[in-house]
């Protein structure tokens, strides 16, 4: 009796790991140190806290938002990788472009980027970032910082930094579990799926964004 | 859109339209298993399965119109809340809110089977209901208790239940029919659901009412600036509902810390501790 209930169990609890083999596989991945190892990692813990402090030290200067602004836009030009990000930001639609319109579209993402990031920063008064653990994934290693601003919860930050540019370069930040680069894929990508998959639309929409 | 917004009119009404749409919501599901019609090449249809949204349509129709009541109604009220109010005062009108909801809280940690969290809830409930008199300060949080979030929707996805496919709801915003059912429960779980009558009904419809003018304007500046930079604002809102739901409910599985509180002696943690930076 029982040992038919243990087999039961075991046939179940096989069947069931069976079924999750997929999708437990990068989980895995995502705990292994996978290419570089820790050399890399406290490179890319190093380069957050380098650029974390940088901008801080704009950001907690007294000074208008507007020239705040201008001096954010050089360092993130600098640590962020823009191109990898358009060009993930776009998806699929990125193959069916031409080159033409690719190069129109990385173009009009850098500056859309650019402001929106140093924009937003420029608001922020009085902010205060702890680091926390480093980790290897697949395509970079994941920095987890916190930042704190004056009458706000602490935000949980991770920013994803890759190596493929020799250099280290921001790919993506994770704020709260949303990803930048996924929610605007997924913005860009269900505006073409709506506009015809026309990338020309998407690139037309993108100037009126910078001049409006 | 940070936290799903929990603002009802009314309390019956909520339990109504959140199971209403939870049972129309799996209908649809199954009704949907097989390959989706009108959609021509494959691509088009791993976009369909990657954004979980068959009812997408008639989701855009309720997302319009709960923008409009926004635009004309709470955006207009939260703008107005923080401009009278000012911040501390506003702060504390929060601690209260959250104070009051520790009970949910509380129920949830307990059925997720997370004891530290449980212990967490209980301790804020504990601390900021008396030395924060009556939850105006959020003392806990300065003494290592920081508050989690926790609903019935999260302690559903704990137990094996999926999430379904996304909904957009009729003034509550995006969610899903597990999330859906799980803010029924939390209004089912929720003590103060059970004392009614005068003063207490009055402050039964204060709460939410305050409540939804409250999380408006902790999420003006981030809606506003979604709204202007977004191509597609709809598909943005979904993407960090469903983005910000995967990370909260793997945070709490995860979650599972011993339940020693941190004054009681305990071994030295094996890897380095974070270091500060500024």
């Amino acid at each position: 009796m029982l040992t038919r209930r243990t087999l039961l169990l075991f046939t179940v609890a096989s069947a069931g790991a069976f079924a999750l083999g997929p999708t437990l596989r990068p989980a895995v991945a995502w705990g292994q140190a996978t290419s570089g190892g820790t050399e890399q990692i406290s490179q890319a813990s190093e380069f957050v806290k380098r650029t974390g402090n940088q901008l801080i030290d704009i950001i907690n200067e007294p000074g208008s938002m507007a020239e705040k602004q201008k001096l954010i836009a050089p360092i993130i030009d600098k640590a962020v990788d823009v191109d990898a990000i358009a060009q993930f930001c776009l998806g699929r639609y990125w193959r069916v472009a031409t080159p033409e319109q690719q190069q129109a579209y990385k173009q009009l993402f850098h500056s859309v980027l650019v402001n929106s990031i140093s924009g937003k920063l420029g608001e922020y008064t009085g902010v205060r970032f702890t680091m926390g653990k480093s980790v290897a994934r697949d395509d970079g290693v994941v920095v987890s910082t916190t930042i704190q601003r004056p009458n706000n919860a602490p935000t949980a930050v991770d920013w994803v930094i890759s190596m493929a540019s020799g250099s280290p370069k921001i790919v993506d930040t994770i704020a709260e579990g949303t990803s930048l680069r996924l929610t605007q894929r997924d913005d860009y990508t269900s505006y073409l799926a709506h506009n015809n998959n026309n990338v020309q639309a998407l690139i037309d929409a993108l100037k009126r964004q910078i001049s409006g | 859109m940070r936290r799903r917004l929990p603002l009802a009119a009314c309390r019956l009404a909520g339990l109504v339209v959140g199971l209403g749409w939870a049972g129309l919501g799996l209908a649809a599901c199954t009704s949907q298993s097989g390959s989706p019609s009108g959609i021509a090449n494959a691509a088009g249809a791993a976009d369909f399965e990657q954004n979980n949204d068959p009812l997408e349509p008639s989701n855009r129709v309720v997302y319009a119109v709960n923008d409009a009541l926004d635009t004309a109604v709470l955006a207009p009220l939260a703008r107005g809340y923080r401009a009278v109010v000012p911040a501390p005062v506003r702060n504390g009108v929060h601690n209260i809110l959250s104070n009051l909801s520790n009970p949910v809280v509380l129920s949830n940690d307990i059925m997720e089977a997370k004891p530290r969290r449980a212990g967490d809830t209980f301790m804020r409930m504990l601390i900021n209901s008396t030395v924060g008199i009556g939850g105006i300060m959020d003392v806990a949080s300065k003494w290592g208790y920081p508050a989690h979030e926790s609903d019935f929707g999260i302690t559903l996805a704990l137990w094996g239940v999926d999430s379904g496919p996304f909904l957009y709801l009729p003034v509550l915003g995006p969610s899903n029919p597990r999330d859906a059912a799980g803010f029924g429960a939390d209004i089912a779980l929720d003590p103060f659901t059970y004392v009614s009558g005068g003063a207490w009904t009055i402050f039964g419809y204060t709460r939410y009412g305050v409540t939804a003018v409250d999380t408006r304007e902790r999420l003006l500046g981030e809606i506003s600036s979604i709204k202007k930079t977004a191509l597609d604002p709809y598909a943005t809102f979904r993407s960090l509902y469903d983005q910000h739901r995967a990370q909260v409910i793997d945070t709490v599985r995860h979650d599972n810390r011993s339940t020693p509180p941190s004054w009681y002696p305990q071994p030295a943690p094996a890897t380095g501790e974070p270091s500060d930076a500024h």
